[in-house]
């Protein structure tokens, strides 16, 4: 039931026909990663009155990262991102019920930080941790919201097995990782919207439009491209779940 | 025969485009792996996170025809 304070918070969102206000109240998100595409996707979730986030990140704020995660500032200078996000979200809107975790995801902690969350948003900063979300998601048949970027490039999909393919059907480890990887704020700004959006939908019981799909941002020539990501069946996480 | 390979972001570099400034022609021999007619021109496959061609995903074991346009993408790893 939304109070009175809510229904005026929503009041223009609601009018977007199909919207229901209620269905996003009781969405429980996890946000692994607040870094650029954490700080985009948890702001906006938040922001549209999802129930209940979980946010995860086990980092401190650097004047470095204060480019791109729009959650900092420098105020921020040295806190860790979980305490400082939760301050800045719960500024936002008090209503939204928040969960931290100050930890880096790994294969030890991820079935503890994922047990009850109904869908996964990547907001990672290198692959390995993203595999682990993927395998969680494929063996609790739950929705994960991949995004990455890289410069002006960004990628973002919804993989919902055993619906879909999975990331490990689009990836494999082993490839090429630079050092440090370049990135300027609207690339994880933009593709960290892309990845609430689709939350966004699925939690009103819409279909996100990259379900089993691939979008491929890139700004420098300001170009969408988007492309189907068939299950593999030689794919070494969902084909053998 | 002759293919197209496409690249999008730092790729592009690697890619050397010879056609505009994302495409480069390619002469290579039918039934080869794109795997090997990227060793062949100097691109590392681990540069390589996956290609597509017609908006289907292929995997760098796919053996292009002639006259196939794939896009090559880097791995794209930031947050």
């Amino acid at each position: 039931m939304l109070s009175d304070k809510e229904k005026e918070r929503y009041s223009r969102q609601v009018l977007i026909p199909g919207w229901n206000q209620e269905k996003l109240k009781q969405a429980n998100v996890l946000v692994v990663g607040l870094g650029g595409l954490g700080s985009a996707s948890a702001l906006y979730l938040a922001a549209a009155g999802i129930g209940r986030l979980h946010l995860c990140d086990g980092d401190r704020v650097e004047l470095s990262d204060l480019n791109r995660q729009m959650l900092y500032s420098e105020s921020s200078l040295g806190l860790l991102k979980v305490e400082e996000a939760s301050r800045r979200i719960g500024a936002l809107n008090p209503s939204v019920a928040i969960v931290r975790h100050n930890a880096y995801l790994d294969s030890r902690n991820a079935a503890e930080i994922i047990a009850g969350c109904q869908v996964i948003v990547d907001g990672l900063d290198s692959l390995e941790p993203r595999f682990i979300l993927n395998q969680e998601s494929v063996l609790r048949g739950i929705p994960y919201v991949y995004g990455a970027v890289q410069g002006w490039q960004g990628y973002a999909g919804f993989f919902h097995p055993p619906q879909t393919a999975c990331l490990a059907c689009l990836l494999r480890p082993g490839a090429f990782k630079p050092d440090r990887v370049p990135v300027w704020g609207v690339t994880p700004g933009a593709i960290g919207l892309i990845q609430a959006g689709e939350v966004v939908k699925w939690a009103l019981g819409q279909n996100p439009s990259l379900q089993g799909r691939l979008l491929i941002y890139d700004g420098a020539s300001l170009s969408f491209e988007i492309i189907s990501v068939e299950k593999d069946p030689a794919c070494p996480v969902c084909s053998r779940a | 025969m002759v293919i197209y390979l496409k690249a999008g972001g730092e790729l592009r570099s690697k890619l050397q485009p010879d056609v505009d400034h994302f495409t480069r022609r390619v002469e290579t021999e039918a039934g080869k792996p794109l795997s090997d007619i990227l060793i062949g021109i100097g691109i590392s496959p681990a540069f390589v996170a996956f290609a597509f061609k017609d908006g289907q995903l292929k995997r760098l074991d796919y053996t292009p025809s002639e006259g196939d346009i794939i896009t090559l993408q880097p791995p794209v790893s930031g947050g």
